[in-house]
């Protein structure tokens, strides 16, 4: 009976105690008195958590701070190196489309020889329709030289200086161009005005004319050179008694947006004034 | 000295603006012109005592440059000058109002001198056309660049005169 001794009873009340308690605890009879308690110690724990993370961002975080904004002085730097290499590449591709644009029509045009031009500037009087571009006598261009697009007629030489030239486009009021219409082969003459529409005057009222029909030079008065596209029958009008109709005409070469032309070289205008008579 | 030199180097720049760059930005067929209206602003400063003389080396360079027949534009810079020269008297204690009449009553000036010479020069030129196409979105966007025009003018007088002083 001395394995009953008081000792002994202890230790066996103690096993049996917790062997209960794990019996309890996995048999799950304990959970709501766990949750009761481990809430508290949870929450305790989250709060210590965020105020050590806390404390760690305050004093971790300034070295940060700096080397993000040397990164991010870098990848500015490279995004800016960048965007001026893109706005650089557009430009060149710009430039290269239409060079690639007036090479097709030299190209298509074999006949003639050409000077590549820079538009530079615009006539400053706004009742006058002239560009000014970055060729001049040095280059090879001279008075009266046929000024062209690779979609079709600008205008011509009207003064030259040893580096630039000024161009009196055809949509000048001052301009007149003799064309022929393709479609009907009607010779007519077209007029610019003072707000840049294109108009054909002096058609005889028997000749039929259709809006698309399409309007290229003729070469009579020897200032252009014949079968350059200048534009499109926009449309007619007839008026009554009256002897001729007149027709608008669509150009083909957009005048406010020409950024490069095409001097005619070896085109040799003729000046037929004198063989006018004089009224 | 240093007056001639700013007037000259402006005149160039306000030149190449007008011919690159606001004879390209139309309203209808009207454009503004820069040049007029640094003249017209140059000659509504009291300090300045060049204006003629700038006036006329600008009229003729741009007589040269432009298209216009019979040296129109230096006509027309005189007569803004001279309006300018005018209105100053009159107007001197409101130099903005003073601009913007200078402004007004020049463009009209340049606008009927032009439309007068490229009539007698043969130039099919429609008055009516002329006035609502041209003139009146013209005299618009110069009193619009007026204010701007002004500004730098009188900032670059207001720089120059007391240098001018100083040496």
């Amino acid at each position: 009976m001395k394995f009953l001794n008081s000792k002994n009873i202890q230790t066996i009340v103690i096993i049996v105690v917790v062997a209960g308690l794990l019996f309890l605890a996995l048999s799950g009879y304990l959970t709501p008195v766990f949750n009761l308690s481990l809430n508290p110690l949870i929450s305790f724990q989250r709060w210590l958590s965020v105020r050590y993370l806390s404390a760690s961002d305050f004093l971790t975080t300034p070295s940060d701070v700096v080397q993000l904004r040397e990164q991010n002085a870098v990848l500015e730097s490279q995004v800016t190196q960048l965007q001026t290499q893109l706005i650089e590449m557009e430009e060149r591709l710009g430039e290269a489309q239409v060079c690639f644009a007036l090479l097709d029509f030299g190209r298509t045009n074999p006949q003639y020889e050409y000077i590549a031009a820079t538009v530079i500037g615009r006539e400053i009087s706004p009742f006058l329709q002239y560009i000014i571009i970055d060729k001049g006598t040095e280059d090879g261009v001279r008075y009266g030289m046929p000024v062209v697009t690779q979609q079709g007629l600008v205008g011509r030489v009207d003064a030259v200086i040893a580096s630039a030239s000024r161009v009196k486009l055809i949509s000048d009021t001052t301009s007149v161009v003799n064309i022929q219409l393709q479609s009907a082969e009607i010779e007519a003459q077209l007029q610019g005005s003072l707000t840049g529409d294109l108009s054909l005057d002096m058609i005889p009222l028997d000749e039929i004319i259709e809006p698309g029909d399409v309007v290229l030079t003729s070469g009579l008065g020897g200032n252009y050179p014949p079968n350059i596209f200048v534009g499109q029958v926009l449309s007619t009008q007839q008026r009554e008694n009256a002897l001729f109709q007149t027709a608008s005409v669509q150009p083909i070469v957009n005048f406010e947006s020409i950024n490069a032309v095409l001097v005619i070289d070896n085109f040799e205008s003729i000046d037929i004034s004198p063989l006018i008579p004089e009224p | 000295m240093i007056s001639h030199l700013v007037c000259a180097l402006s005149l160039v720049v306000f030149y190449s603006l007008q011919t690159a760059v606001f004879s390209q930005a139309t309203l209808i067929s009207g454009t503004a012109d820069v040049v007029l209206l640094f003249l017209a602003a140059w000659s509504l400063q009291e300090q300045v005592k060049n204006s003629w003389l700038w006036t006329v080396i600008a009229g003729m360079l741009i007589s040269l440059a432009s298209a216009m027949p019979l040296f129109a534009p230096l006509i027309a810079y005189i007569g803004v000058v001279s309006i300018s020269k005018l209105i100053q008297k009159k107007v001197w204690r409101s130099p903005i109002l003073a601009m913007f009449i200078v402004t007004l009553l020049g463009t009209l000036f340049q606008q009927g001198l032009y439309i007068l010479v490229l009539q007698i020069s043969g130039a099919d030129i429609p008055l009516g056309i002329s006035l609502d196409h041209v003139t009146l979105p013209s005299l618009l966007l110069n009193l619009i660049f007026a204010l701007p025009v002004y500004a730098v003018v009188s900032e670059l007088v207001g720089r120059i005169y007391p240098l001018e002083v100083e040496t």
